[in-house]
């Protein structure tokens, strides 16, 4: 299934740098959420869009995911020529990513 | 003796933020103070542009319409703090103390912060810029502003004496909010702890209605009763708890996910968000429901602040255009392919003006790269964006992109936006470089 389907994000800009916050809608979730989502997956939905590296943090209290990606917006707000230079759109990219979790995941919308 | 509080509200999160919902907030009677960040990283250089033009510009263009609606809370006794000073803080206080004048509010104590332009500074200690890999001195003709970002300490000194409306420069967006909370609830600005329980209050408000559903409804998934009108966040702050709420009566809400997501919101390493008043610690913050459209939130903490300050320079960077068409129906997406191989080679005259070109079409591949194939679209929009050594180039990119009026078949609804283009890189200074000025003016 989709990211989408359990979890809901939010990205942010700093210059050339954007932060994709992700977090699950049921608590039960973050665990796999945790195994599942990886950088390694995040690279591959990115791809050309994300030219530096992607580091990636916890917040156990409130059990999301940071994903902070460089060189990820064609020379940040100011200088991109891209559509939406803020990377404000970022957010609905990651929830297109698969999550093979079926059987473990109760999904937001039964 | 009664335990310190403050009630205080978000009032602007961006240069050209709505002020009405925002005066709804005041006019409540919930707070005591409100916060206005009215400065994006862009605005600050965009607004020393306007200052070169003219000495009496480049601050906030709102202030008329702000005392207009904000006389009433002033009135009343309520304290505000922004960074409505942008590029020329000076202009901003004469407009401030004009706008009391015209509204009927005497008696009040204006602080102004001076000091935070560091642009002479940046150039004659030829700073580092890393992202670009240069130094200041090498395109110093392009260097058009240097603007250090600076904390809560000239505000807490304001408000100290008196100040009852404090403006400046580049004050950072949380140091708004964590002056105002370290002042009434008399947390020392060293004692780190207290000033990342501050800076946690100050990220949840600072970006207005992003935490109160903006940018976050996505149905079926996530759907709110009413965005129409939503309602600015404000904060209760004692020493037993941290509440975040909005105004009664208003849309949107303030709910755990609606708070999760402004928490996470322009933060890299959770564990280390760094301010001018601390490194606040946010990876075990917790958020709990305490009422409808009411949380709870603690977790936080937090270590000294960095040593130096972050200066964000302006760029000259040339000139930015953008034109685009559209075509629907059959073959569309040929026809915008086509289109945009026709005038990459009609712009081959004038390649050496243009630092880069890209061509998008929405609707199939702007916003991701091709990182999300679609079906066939019913319609495209070719959207072709340059920047430029000069205006003549730029000039050049907006004729070809007009004159696709005249093939391939079909193209329509021709825009153009031609701009300066500043850019905005990152420096930083030793704190002790940047040297403060307070100033309290009687209204």
């Amino acid at each position: 299934m989709k990211l989408r389907e359990f979890a809901y994000s939010r990205s942010g800009d700093k210059g050339d740098i954007v932060n994709l916050c992700v977090f699950v809608y049921d608590d039960d979730n973050w665990e796999v959420l945790r195994r599942e989502l990886t950088v390694e997956k995040v690279r591959d939905k990115f791809g050309s869009l994300v030219e530096g590296g992607i580091t990636r943090y916890e917040l156990p209290g409130t059990k999301g995911l940071n994903f902070v990606m460089t060189e990820a917006l064609g020379g940040g707000v100011s200088m991109s020529l891209r559509t939406d230079p803020h990377g404000k759109s970022y957010q609905s990219l990651i929830l297109e990513i698969d999550i093979d979790a079926d059987e473990e995941i109760k999904p937001r919308l039964g | 003796m009664t335990s310190r509080s403050i009630s205080i509200g978000s009032g602007s999160a961006y240069s050209t933020d709505r002020l009405d919902w925002a005066q709804e907030l005041a006019d409540s009677g919930l707070v005591d103070y409100m916060g206005f960040d009215c400065l994006a990283e862009r605005t600050m250089a965009l607004a020393q542009v306007r200052r070169l033009d003219d000495e009496t510009a480049g601050h906030d263009q709102r202030i008329p319409e702000l005392m207009r609606r904000f006389a009433g809370f002033l009135r009343r006794g309520g304290k505000m703090v922004g960074n409505f000073g942008a590029a020329n803080p000076a202009a901003a206080a004469d407009d401030v103390l004009r706008g009391m004048k015209l509204n009927g509010v005497a008696g009040v104590r204006v602080g102004v912060i001076h000091g935070d332009d560091v642009l002479d500074h940046v150039l004659d200690q030829d700073l580092e810029f890393p992202e670009m890999g240069v130094t200041a001195q090498a395109i110093a003709d392009q260097v058009v502003s240097a603007n250090a970002y600076i904390g809560a300490d000239p505000i807490v000194e304001l408000l100290d004496e008196g100040a009852q409306f404090i403006l400046g420069g580049r004050i950072a967006d949380p140091s708004l909010y964590v002056g105002p909370i370290a002042y009434e609830m008399g947390w020392a600005l060293d004692d780190w702890e207290k000033m990342g329980i501050a800076t946690l209050v100050a990220h949840l408000l600072e970006c207005g209605t992003h935490a109160t559903g903006g940018n976050y409804v996505d149905p079926p998934y996530r759907v709110l009763d009413d965005i129409v009108h939503l309602g600015f966040p404000l904060a209760h702050v004692s020493e037993d708890e941290l509440i975040i709420t909005k105004l009664e009566g208003t849309g949107g809400a303030v709910e755990i996910g609606t708070m999760k997501t402004q928490l996470a919101y322009e933060i890299h390493d959770p564990a280390a968000y760094l301010t001018p008043d601390s490194t606040a610690d946010f990876s075990h913050v917790w958020v709990e429901e305490a009422g409808s459209n009411r949380v709870r939130v603690g977790g936080a903490s937090g270590r000294p602040r960095p040593d130096s300050l972050k200066v964000l320079v302006g760029v000259d960077q040339g000139w930015k255009v953008v034109t685009e068409i559209s075509y629907g129906g059959a073959g569309c997406v040929e026809r915008a392919q086509l289109a945009a191989e026709v005038v990459a080679k009609r712009l081959e005259p004038y390649q050496s003006g243009i630092d880069e070109v890209r061509y998008d079409l929405h609707g199939m591949s702007a916003l991701f790269d091709g990182q999300l194939p679609g079906g066939d679209p019913a319609e495209v929009r070719l959207r072709i964006a340059a920047r430029c050594d000069d205006r003549e180039t730029a000039d050049a990119v907006a004729f070809e992109g007009q004159f696709l009026w005249m093939g391939p078949a079909g193209g329509g609804g021709v825009t153009t936006q031609m701009a300066p283009a500043i850019g905005v890189t990152p420096a930083l200074l030793p704190r002790e470089d940047v040297k403060l000025i307070t100033e309290v003016i009687e209204a």
